[in-house]
């Protein structure tokens, strides 16, 4: 009980530190008032990354899982690379999905936010890392979230994957426009998000095509290794 | 691999967090302080750094690529803003984008925002090319030993899956299916399997490293590390030289005088920015300054 009590407050300080650094920003008469906007938001979702790794790291874990993040997170981070000739069109974010899909959201969020840190350690490191980490994490929580224990329904795991496509593209949207677009008023914000249309949709239209073509034979893979994954104990003593 | 080569010279012998801290302190300036004068003297403190740690070469690519970025940001700036007094051109009316001024003041704002991005380009590649991502994470060792372990995991396994990537593809032509020729769409459609494959041997692999792990006793205490890693009077110069820098960098911020305004017309600079720039430049510099001496002194290199 205290555990929780111990996470939940972690979770509140976080949450009213990135709220606090918000208003700071937002809000006139205070000396970081107009501090750079790309320092704050990437501070902001920092935090967001930190704190779902603090979560993981107290949270009871074994060999097993550890292997199966680290390999299902460079099989996604590997993804990247074959298909990279077609900008968008990637199977990362629906290997990190299913993996959420089958094994929760703490996998998932690790697989997408390991994936994304260390395809860049080939791909090239730079500000837009904390971002996809961010991102492809999300991803995975939100698979996680929409799956159904038992069974796979294909079709909302195809809708989901086709609307992370867009989600994707929307959070990183944030900063492209705080890092690179001038003046940050609502007219770029929104001219941001319409250019980056044409991209998103050959995103989620990729996640769609992987869903429909890999869906059914990835979760029977998955769940075949998650049962020889979990070892139950039963007592024959009486 | 991995991008990274270890070079025989101080900086990439440096302690990992003293040049984490270097890239800390430049990323956190270039993004508070706003003055073109102090963005210049960071991007010419951050040039050297990189020059000294022998990246001349790989830092090229990235400034090549990033003067195309920055071209365009002063193109498109110069069209869309409209807000400047000193009006170099003026067009006739145009469909869609109406008249364009192109004024001074919006160059010049174009131009100070691709300092900033080159400033931040530059350190990013001295991150990729100066410090062993291994190295990094060992840092982050004690606080999140399961974090750090699945990233080298994973970082460890990239190049291995890549190889099984290969292979089977390797295998695929053997069988006939056509990887490099035909239509785009095709290719793709033969290259899927393969991604099936690699999941199954890849999982496969997991439950071997899981094996493993458990077998050598992973998770049974607590965990026993050391680290190899010195500090050096070298280290603490440097720290010591860019702590101050910092507290010049959040000072002169603070009190207002690396502000700077573009728009309405372009504000003068003072002999006061300067003086603090080349200050900040020169405490920023040390580690280029060190691996000189460190090349010419063997006095200096027993001793740091």
């Amino acid at each position: 009980m205290v555990y929780t009590m111990n996470n939940r407050l972690v979770l509140s300080v976080v949450i009213a530190t990135a709220l606090l650094l918000l208003g700071m920003v937002v809000v006139p008469e205070n000396p970081l008032y107009g501090i750079n906007w790309a320092l704050a938001s990437v501070l902001i979702i920092g935090m967001g990354i930190l704190t779902f790794f603090w979560q993981f790291e107290k949270q009871e874990v074994n060999s097993k899982d550890i292997a199966l993040i680290a390999t299902m997170a460079s099989l996604a981070a590997i993804s990247r690379v074959p298909f990279a000739a077609i900008m968008g069109l990637q199977p990362t974010t629906f290997i990190v999905m299913i993996t959420g899909y089958v094994f929760g959201a703490r996998t998932g969020f690790m697989v997408g936010a390991v994936a994304a840190l260390v395809s860049n350690f080939f791909l090239g490191q730079g500000p837009w890392t904390p971002w996809q980490m961010f991102s492809w994490g999300i991803c995975g929580v939100i698979a996680a979230l929409t799956s159904n224990c038992n069974r796979l329904n294909l079709i909302s795991f195809t809708i989901i994957t086709g609307l992370c496509g867009y989600l994707f593209g929307w959070i990183m949207n944030i900063w492209h426009w705080v890092g690179f677009v001038y003046p940050l008023n609502m007219t770029t914000f929104f001219a941001t998000y319409l250019l980056s249309i044409p991209s998103d949709t050959i995103h989620a239209v990729g996640n769609i095509a992987f869903s429909i073509l890999f869906g059914k034979p990835f979760y029977i893979i998955l769940t075949r290794y998650k049962k020889k994954l979990t070892v139950k104990y039963q007592d024959l003593s009486n | 691999m991995l991008i990274y080569r270890e070079k025989d010279n101080l900086i990439h012998k440096l302690h990992p967090f003293t040049i984490l801290a270097f890239i800390g302190v430049v990323l956190m300036l270039t993004l508070v302080l706003s003055h073109p004068v102090y963005l210049l003297g960071l991007f010419v403190a951050v040039g050297i750094v990189i020059i000294a740690a022998d990246n001349y070469k790989e830092w090229k690519v990235y400034l090549k690529y990033c003067s195309a970025l920055i071209v365009l940001i002063i193109i498109f700036n110069a069209i869309f803003s409209r807000v400047g007094e000193t009006v170099l051109y003026k067009s006739p009316r145009l469909p869609l984008l109406g008249e364009i001024r192109i004024t001074l003041e919006a160059l010049a704002f174009g131009a100070g925002m691709g300092v900033r991005l080159l400033i931040i380009i530059s350190v990013f590649c001295l991150y990729t090319y100066a410090i062993h991502p291994d190295k990094v994470l060992k840092l982050f060792n004690k606080g999140g030993s399961r974090s750090v372990l699945i990233i080298i995991l994973a970082t460890r396994l990239f190049p291995l899956l890549m190889k099984d990537f290969y292979r089977i593809t390797e295998v695929q032509r053997c069988r006939g299916v056509k990887l490099d020729t035909g239509t785009r769409w095709k290719r793709i459609r033969n290259l899927l399997p393969v991604i099936s494959v690699l999941l199954q041997s890849c999982l496969e692999r997991s439950l071997q490293l899981a094996e493993s792990m458990y077998a050598r006793g992973y998770g049974s205490g607590d965990r026993s590390y050391y680290n190899r890693e010195l500090w050096r009077p070298r280290d603490y110069l440097i720290l010591v030289g860019m702590s101050m820098c910092l507290v010049i960098g959040v000072f002169s911020t603070l009190i207002g005088w690396s502000n700077y305004n573009y728009y309405p017309r372009l504000s003068g600079i003072t002999g006061r920015e300067i003086v603090i720039t080349s200050i900040m430049t020169l405490t920023l510099m040390i580690p280029a300054i060190l691996n000189w001496g460190w090349n010419k002194w063997p006095l200096l290199r027993s001793r740091i």
